[in-house]
């Protein structure tokens, strides 16, 4: 007898950055399986094993999958004989910067966050910001498909020395609230009380429920996505041996003036740039010479050009600079795209540093040199004025 | 799964576990004296759950971190010729960076329990499954095994244990898995109590071979070249005896653990009435025996057949299970370069195996799933069509992107 009816399959990725967020990413998909076994479900999850170790700020996944019918081996025969998914029912998104793409290894290209999200789906990302400033950010899909904020910053929470913000649970509810055929917000519940003996992350899930936000994504919301899909190699495509060729030596003085590696660019490992005021800059160099991706580009006034599309967002620039208020780190997502600052400076200076301390807002966010105590902010009420002639 | 009323005193908890969880929480259970340990994925995951364990006061063993593969394979040794229960492990070429030490282990019989966690021989950096690392041990004196599933991880570990040790045996024991499919794969798993695993495991006991001030002996020295036949042949015996005790040590674990191992050695999945059967070792046989089953509900005569110890390897059972079946395909996940036919590795044991059963089937091999490539349900019904057509060549790569 054919099997005609598709078994009932409910897949969901957990989208997170590596190291930061790996124990928290692996908290939230192993209690989602708990909690749906509470609820007679198949379930089992497994983290992209490409991924590993999980180095620094790299997007990484891992992944869940739920039945309602399946025994686990044919749902692990179903769901999981690939290491990476193509489709997904729920798509949770841990840092909300990672809506710019996804850029794990060298040749996968930069992939848009809701890549795999099927029709009806939903993106589930921890965010402040409105559902509009994310979309604009993600590709445009052939089909509606709904989005949902949870409101909160991106956790650090699984790492031991920060303070349970309650990150894990909070997310576990806003999933019984967006994929109630998982788990309901009762079993979730009931569950995140019994495992952590504490009222208050249960409370904490139960409010998450209530806090989250949904809303549709129409068909073709969003942006067509810039970066080229990845075309992979047949096997006659190599030279035989293994070997890649390398980047040839190449300089010139100038934006985008070094070669760099085409294939791999890492920039989507960052949350945050450094945006440059070249106006106070001293040309001491430091930048250049610290930054461990070598993303400065020298000038021939003797001014550094930041290349973003190889940023990875360490900060390490902006700690190097000894010129207050030159080089500070600022959110990602208040940035629309990679484009040279230095061009942009030399094209109208005034305009540049009134749209760079626009972009830097008031705040000045500085992580504390002892683990566990979080970030201080201090504020800025007035901003550095332009200063003129620098540059010769 | 449920645990029924009756295993309740035999098991502790159930556990959302990967593979590599799964074989710590059994190298803790067996209570080992020494962990000697070198990172290397996936195999790393086993040293992070082991260091917990002893940093939670749950383990009181040496965790000893050596300077690479080989020196920790040679620790290992070392502790299991004190008498010492060891344990040791890695993957893809951090194991073949231990292979002098992996030979020796074997000739010096010192029942010291490995997992490999299998890896593709690195080039260029993947460290997806390939069980070319485990398979170069297979000749060497290494009972060698393969674990499909977390479960079937930890209850495997705890067997290990129990057959390398049996004085009948004495033989180092690799349980091998998958790299990422098993390794990085959570799912419930039963975890046994310390009582019942004490219950099932002697404690390790070297008998008059033990390094020890009080029984001075001297392991492996250059004596005589002359006796290494005679050697040899003792190993070869103890080989051979290894079936039996696997034969019972399988029984025991049935009938403590409640578990359903029918046969020790392969797993059947419909072969009994089938004209058309796949082969295969580790997490390709989720996807095997799922697909087998579909399969037979559309009516087609196929099965599936798991080799679950490669060494010592199970002739007659395959013998029996497949004398009788007209097609045989063998799922590969490794490969051997310029191999008669040009096939894989387990093709040849499996063929040699069947050559002196009277009806032996046609027998073909697809090279499948190398370096982690996914082996998913359309490519293992496609290699079930391809096995029952006689037209289909002798060895075939599948999922390999043209």
């Amino acid at each position: 007898m054919m099997q005609t009816q598709k078994p009932h399959l409910i897949r969901l990725e957990v989208n997170y950055r590596g190291i930061f967020q790996k124990t928290l990413a692996y908290h939230i998909s192993g209690d989602v399986v708990y909690a749906a076994h509470k609820e007679g479900k198949t379930a089992f999850s497994n983290g992209r094993y490409s991924d590993d170790p999980q180095r620094n700020g790299i997007p990484c996944a891992n992944f869940a999958y739920f039945s309602k019918d399946l025994t686990e081996e044919d749902l692990e025969a179903e769901a999981s004989a690939s290491m990476d998914i193509t489709e997904a029912e729920v798509v949770v998104v841990l840092d909300d910067t990672m809506v710019k793409g996804l850029e794990p290894w060298g040749g996968y290209g930069i992939r848009p966050i809701n890549e795999k999200v099927v029709k009806d789906g939903v993106v589930l990302i921890v965010s402040n910001r409105k559902p509009a400033d994310l979309i604009a950010q993600m590709e445009k899909k052939k089909f509606p498909y709904r989005i949902a904020i949870l409101p909160g910053e991106a956790s650090f929470a699984g790492l031991w020395y920060f303070k349970d913000d309650m990150t894990d649970v909070r997310v576990l509810g806003a999933i019984a609230k967006v994929a109630p055929e998982i788990a309901s917000i009762d079993t979730v519940a009931n569950y995140v009380a019994s495992k952590y003996k504490s009222k208050e992350k249960a409370a904490a899930a139960r409010k998450a429920y209530e806090e989250v936000k949904v809303s549709t994504v129409n068909a073709g919301e969003g942006i067509d996505w810039p970066y080229p899909k990845p075309i992979l190699p047949g096997w006659k495509d190599f030279d035989e041996g293994v070997y890649v060729k390398g980047v040839k030596r190449g300089f010139q003085m100038g934006p985008r003036g070094q070669n760099r590696n085409p294939d791999f660019k890492r920039g989507t490992s960052k949350t945050q740039r450094p945006v440059v005021r070249f106006d106070l800059c001293t040309k001491c160099t430091l930048c250049w010479y610290d930054c461990p991706d070598e993303v400065f580009d020298p000038t021939t006034d003797g001014l550094y050009d930041v290349n973003y599309e190889y940023c990875t967002g360490c900060g390490r620039c902006a700690e190097v600079c000894p010129v207050e208020d030159c080089i500070v780190m600022v959110d990602e997502l208040k940035f629309e795209n990679q484009d040279s600052p230095y061009v942009l400076y030399k094209k109208d200076p005034e305009n540049y540093v009134k749209w760079a301390e626009d972009k830097k807002g008031k705040e000045r966010l500085m992580p504390s040199p002892v683990t566990g105590k979080g970030s201080t902010v201090s504020k800025v009420e007035t901003p550095k004025p332009f200063k003129k002639g620098v540059v010769k | 799964m449920v645990v029924k009323q009756e295993e309740k005193s035999v098991f502790d908890r159930e556990e959302l576990m990967t593979g590599t969880d799964a074989v710590a929480e059994a190298v803790k259970l067996v209570d080992v004296d020494v962990f000697a340990a070198y990172p290397i994925r996936p195999y790393t995951g086993v040293m992070d759950r082991l260091a917990r364990f002893i940093a939670n006061g749950d383990l009181d063993a040496e965790y000893i971190v050596a300077d690479g593969e080989h020196s920790q394979f040679e620790i290992g040794k070392h502790a299991s010729s004190v008498g010492a229960r060891a344990f040791v492990g890695s993957s893809g070429v951090g194991w073949l960076y231990a292979m002098e030490s992996i030979g020796v282990t074997a000739t010096d019989r010192l029942p010291l329990v490995a997992l490999v966690g299998n890896r593709a021989l690195d080039d260029p950096g993947a460290f997806g499954v390939e069980h070319n690392d485990a398979l170069l041990v297979r000749d060497l004196g290494w009972l060698l095994c393969w674990a499909s599933t977390a479960q079937e991880a930890l209850d495997t570990t705890l067997i290990a244990y129990r057959v390398a040790e049996d004085p009948k045996v004495r033989m180092p024991a690799a349980v091998a898995m998958d790299g990422g499919y098993l390794t990085h794969s959570q799912h419930m798993v039963r975890v046994p109590t310390k009582e019942a695993v004490r219950d099932f495991l002697p404690t390790y006991d070297l008998g008059n071979r033990r390094m020890h001030p009080d029984n001075p002996v001297s392991i492996a020295p250059q004596v005589n070249e002359d006796w290494v036949m005679e050697l040899r042949r003792q190993n070869y015996e103890a080989a051979k005896r290894s079936r039996k005790v696997i034969t019972s040590a399988y029984e025991e674990y049935n009938s403590i653990f409640h578990s359903d191992y029918e046969d020790p050695f392969i797993e059947e999945t419909n072969v009994e009435d089938a004209d058309t059967v796949l082969v295969g070792m580790g997490s390709a046989a989720v996807v095997a025996r799922s697909v087998a089953n579909e399969m037979r509900r559309e009516g087609k005569k196929v099965g599936f057949l798991k080799i679950r110890w490669y060494r010592p390897y199970p002739t007659d059972e395959i013998r029996k299970a497949l004398s009788n079946v007209s097609n045989v395909g063998i799922i590969e996940r490794n490969f051997a370069m310029g191999a008669p036919d040009d096939g894989a590795i387990t093709m040849h044991d499996l063929q040699s195996a069947l050559y002196d059963s009277k009806n032996h089937p046609r027998v073909v091999d697809f090279i499948a799933g190398l370096g982690g490539r996914e082996i998913s349900k359309k490519e293992v019904r496609k290699m079930f069509e391809m096995t029952a057509d006689k037209k289909s060549p002798k060895v075939s790569w599948i999922g390999l992107r043209e």
